[in-house]
């Protein structure tokens, strides 16, 4: 009897904590999905949802305030998702903030992301409707990459024909490279270059110090000493 | 099985080799539809057996948790060290305690729980009334009087019924406890993020319809324990048969339920 009585006392216990486990996992996820929090609904009308799902996560700043709660199709271009969030994070969120669609990493879960609205404007109501942003899609992203790529292609394509150009002599740039005599050619005049500049140095010395230009440059040089006095 | 069925049989064994098998298929059907029927309609008739009905949970349930808590934790264990490769392939071995959460309460807590209790369970109540019913121990109690459907069968079957979900329930967290400890032989996981994101990868999607189907994994090895056992025969050699067969078949009833259960959590969900 006294036994038998143990065992119950031993039962009662194990169901017991089994119970509270269960019930604990499902407050925790009730929680998580802010069930057991006060919480105000906004709406966006989007032309394309990209795969949200109803009880994907809402984010403000990184942080989860909420959850997708509704999304019905309203017209054949518009959907419209309505969102369960935190009642108090509401007033972090202006009549001008704005919402998009994003995704949680590379291959997560597909996410709204609130993006703030500017200081001065008013805290979001119950039922609102917010401004929505077009996401964009992966299809997109790829459309882009491949335009991006047929203009890399081009691109080389023509560098390698230049590449040919120069490399087989033809237009300036390819004789500038290629042809020796042209390089003589350009050294040589580089050298008279240098030597026309030195004569010329030396003519306009002999001109500063002759009777009839001295007056104008000392006039020039006065003028310089009183611009830097000036400054 | 009596000689008319017997005849029965041997009058048709030219219709070939197939036709006895799907007899004894049809007619076994039959009687453990009848016997869930019956279960279901004393299921409200008194006298209601509580005090066996207790003894018979804690037999189910208080003693088979060290069996089902080493079995889930190694579960846990194994399942993250297995799986670390080829996330960490992907550059994804921080989704390790979300998708071994997801995996654990969603199937293999429920499913491998319920093997071990087929095992143990099933084959106990199986051989305990076989040898009941071989020894006429249930003959004797019809003769004092005492319902022995309502003493043995309701009471096993209800307290399989009752306990396994608890069961499965200690058998996820054990097993979650021996993904944090394998998590934390290759890396380092706080218990908090570890615990964060095992919450977070949940749904109530996730844990009802699996919690739901362990009534139903629970109902099925009470049932067949109790309806192999209470209809043995072959003296005591059916002891031995009715354990095994209740094993065997509740293994494969918890498999086709577990696929039905699926099929309806996909497309309620």
């Amino acid at each position: 009897m006294k036994n038998n009585n143990r065992n119950k006392i031993k039962l009662g216990i194990f169901v017991t904590i089994g119970l509270a486990l269960f019930i604990l996992g499902i407050y925790l996820i009730g929680d998580k999905q802010k069930m057991f929090n006060n919480t105000v609904t906004i709406s966006g009308i989007f032309k394309d949802v990209s795969g949200l799902q109803v009880g994907n996560n809402v984010r403000f700043s990184g942080i989860t305030i909420g959850v997708v709660e509704n999304i019905e199709i309203v017209s054949d271009s518009a959907v419209r998702v309505d969102f369960s969030i935190d009642e108090q994070t509401k007033k972090f969120i202006k009549k001008n903030a704005k919402i998009t669609i994003g995704s949680d990493g590379l291959m997560g879960n597909k996410v709204a992301i609130i993006i703030p609205g500017t200081a001065g404007n008013k805290e979001i109501q119950d039922k609102d409707f917010l401004i929505t942003t077009v996401p964009v899609s992966m299809d997109e992203i790829l459309a882009k990459l491949k335009t991006t790529s047929n203009n890399a292609a081009t691109i080389t394509d023509d560098l390698a024909a230049m590449t040919h150009s120069i490399r087989s002599g033809k237009g300036t740039v390819g004789k500038l490279f290629m042809d020796t005599v042209f390089a003589d050619n350009l050294d040589k005049t580089l050298v008279n270059i240098k030597q026309g500049a030195g004569g010329f140095k030396n003519n306009m010395d002999a001109a500063s110090d002759n009777f009839l230009l001295r007056g104008f440059f000392k006039k020039k040089k006065k003028n310089r000493e009183k611009d830097k006095e000036k400054k | 099985m009596d000689s008319s069925k017997k005849k029965a049989i041997h009058e048709d064994e030219d219709n070939g080799p197939w036709f006895p098998m799907l007899f004894s298929f049809f007619s076994e059907m039959t009687s453990l539809t009848l016997f869930t029927a019956k279960y279901c309609k004393n299921l409200f008739i008194p006298p209601y057996e509580i005090n066996e009905l207790l003894k018979q949970c804690y037999f189910v349930g208080y003693r088979s948790l060290p069996l089902v808590g080493i079995t889930g934790f190694i579960m846990g264990l194994v399942l993250t060290i297995q799986s670390r490769p080829t996330l960490s392939e992907f550059g994804a071995e921080s989704w390790l305690p979300a998708m071994v959460a997801v995996s654990i309460i969603r199937e293999i807590g429920p499913v491998i729980t319920a093997l071990i209790c087929a095992g143990k369970v099933g084959s106990g109540i199986g051989a305990e009334l076989a040898s009941m019913r071989v020894t006429e121990q249930i003959d004797a109690m019809e003769v004092s009087g005492i319902n022995p459907f309502n003493y043995i069968v309701v009471t096993r079957i209800l307290a399989t019924t009752l306990m396994l979900p608890v069961l499965v329930v200690f058998s996820d967290v054990i097993a979650l406890a021996g993904s944090f400890l394998a998590v934390n032989i290759n890396g380092e996981v706080t218990f908090t993020l570890f615990f964060s994101q095992v919450i977070d990868s949940l749904a109530f999607s996730d844990v009802f319809p699996s919690f739901i189907k362990t009534f139903f994994f629970g109902f099925a090895i009470g049932l067949i324990g109790c309806y192999k056992g209470y209809n043995t025969d072959k003296g005591t050699e059916g002891v031995g048969l009715s354990a095994n067969s209740a094993v065997v078949l509740s293994s494969l009833l918890i498999f086709v339920m577990d696929m039905i259960a699926v099929q309806i959590t996909d497309l309620l969900f």
